[in-house]
């Protein structure tokens, strides 16, 4: 999704509505419970925010230029990797074992044996079309966002195919527009 | 309402943006090294070892090439043979197959480049590329020529990223004397100087 994202996929930016704002800040508490306690910190009701549009139906919701979250079309919100990774636990964490890392740094989509092969790791409760944290066996820190389109189960059960989709990963268009200026 | 958790800090290479345990993965991580080496060598323990080992190799290992080169960007495909120890866990398409040990794949050719660029009509500098090849530490032979030639030298990332010792002046017909009794393990048959995007022997 991101894979050459750049300025030029952001056809508007724009400051949202008081009630706008409310309604994305709710729907983020809603998927992530975790961050409740943040987000006066991280989207201050005090300071404008930014929804921009891009290409493909994505928003970017932005802070003081800062992406912080992103949804296709009124799909969940989902942190960018730079947030993820200062509150990895507000996600359910699935893990493609070693060999699976370079597929996904190149934006290629999660596949079933990835995750279930000895190096990865499933979290049963994780429901299909749900975000998730992938992480990858050996590593601290997560290495993508994806979206799942399998449970956990069925990924286990079925173990092929395509299980996850890979929304935002390391070194991304996303990844490297840390700030839109 | 929950507790306010702390943010994770997370250590992020500089040289290529990622968090540092995914340099291996990252663009290049050959040039995230020195980096790490600095940094973060806890999180590739190798990399240290590798380092030595490689240097210890290098002396005793029959040597071919170093190149010296003269003007802009040529001379680029700087290439070696890397020691055979090699490990492999994913290499990159480019045309320096460098795999994530940092390693260089063995079909290189081993050889220093010596090149002369002019800037600004009278200011100069002498590019040195491929010492680090032979296992000359890259930032001790920057000093020992920058001492020699009494000027400045500094090792910097060349265009092709990998890093070479850019030595203020032109030092192009001194330095092929230099580089061979100060590193016996350079042969002079090695050592090409690029002028006008060609190499030349120096021998
Ligand atoms: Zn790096």
């Amino acid at each position: 999704m991101f894979k050459k994202f750049t300025f030029e996929d952001i056809s508007a930016q724009n400051q949202v509505k008081t009630s706008v704002q409310r309604k994305i800040r709710q729907n983020i508490v809603d998927e992530y419970p975790g961050l409740e306690p943040l987000m006066d910190d991280l989207l201050p009701k005090k300071v404008p925010l930014i929804v921009a549009k891009c290409q493909n139906h994505l928003n970017l919701v932005v802070v003081s230029n800062v992406p912080l979250f992103f949804n296709v079309r009124d799909g969940p919100y989902m942190p960018t990797l730079r947030l993820l990774h200062q509150y990895p636990n507000i996600m359910k964490k699935l893990q493609v074992d070693r060999g699976a890392i370079k597929f996904v740094l190149s934006g290629a989509n999660i596949m079933c044996p990835g995750l279930t092969s000895p190096g990865g790791a499933l979290d049963e409760d994780v429901r299909e079309e749900t975000p998730v944290a992938i992480m990858a066996e050996g590593k601290q820190h997560a290495l993508a966002i994806g979206f799942t389109k399998m449970s956990a189960k069925d990924i286990k059960s079925i173990n092929k195919g395509i299980g996850v989709d890979t929304m935002h990963y390391l070194n991304d268009g996303l990844w490297k527009m840390q700030r839109l200026v | 309402m929950a507790e306010k958790p702390e943010p994770v800090r997370v250590l992020y290479c500089q040289v290529c943006g990622l968090p540092a345990e995914y340099c291996e993965f990252g663009p290049d991580f050959e040039k995230c090294k020195p980096w790490i080496i600095q940094n973060a060598p806890d999180l590739y323990p190798d990399l240290l070892k590798e380092a030595n080992e490689r240097q210890a190799d290098k002396a005793a290992e029959q040597l071919q090439s170093v190149g010296i080169s003269s003007s802009g960007d040529a001379g680029g495909g700087i290439q070696g043979q890397a020691d055979p120890s090699g490990s492999n866990i994913a290499s990159k398409p480019e045309e320096l197959k460098r795999l994530p040990g940092g390693k260089i794949k063995k079909k290189e050719k081993q050889e220093v480049l010596i090149e002369k660029i002019v800037r600004n009509k009278r200011k100069c500098v002498t590019v040195v590329k491929g010492l680090d090849l032979f296992g000359v530490k890259l930032s001790d032979a920057s000093k020992k020529l920058g001492k020699k030639f009494a000027t400045g030298a500094s090792v910097v990332k060349g265009p092709t990223d990998k890093e070479q010792i850019d030595v203020q002046g032109d030092i192009s017909y001194d330095i092929v004397g230099f580089i061979t009794e100060t590193w016996s393990e350079v042969p002079e048959s090695a050592i090409f100087f690029i002028e006008d995007g060609k190499k030349v022997a120096a021998a």
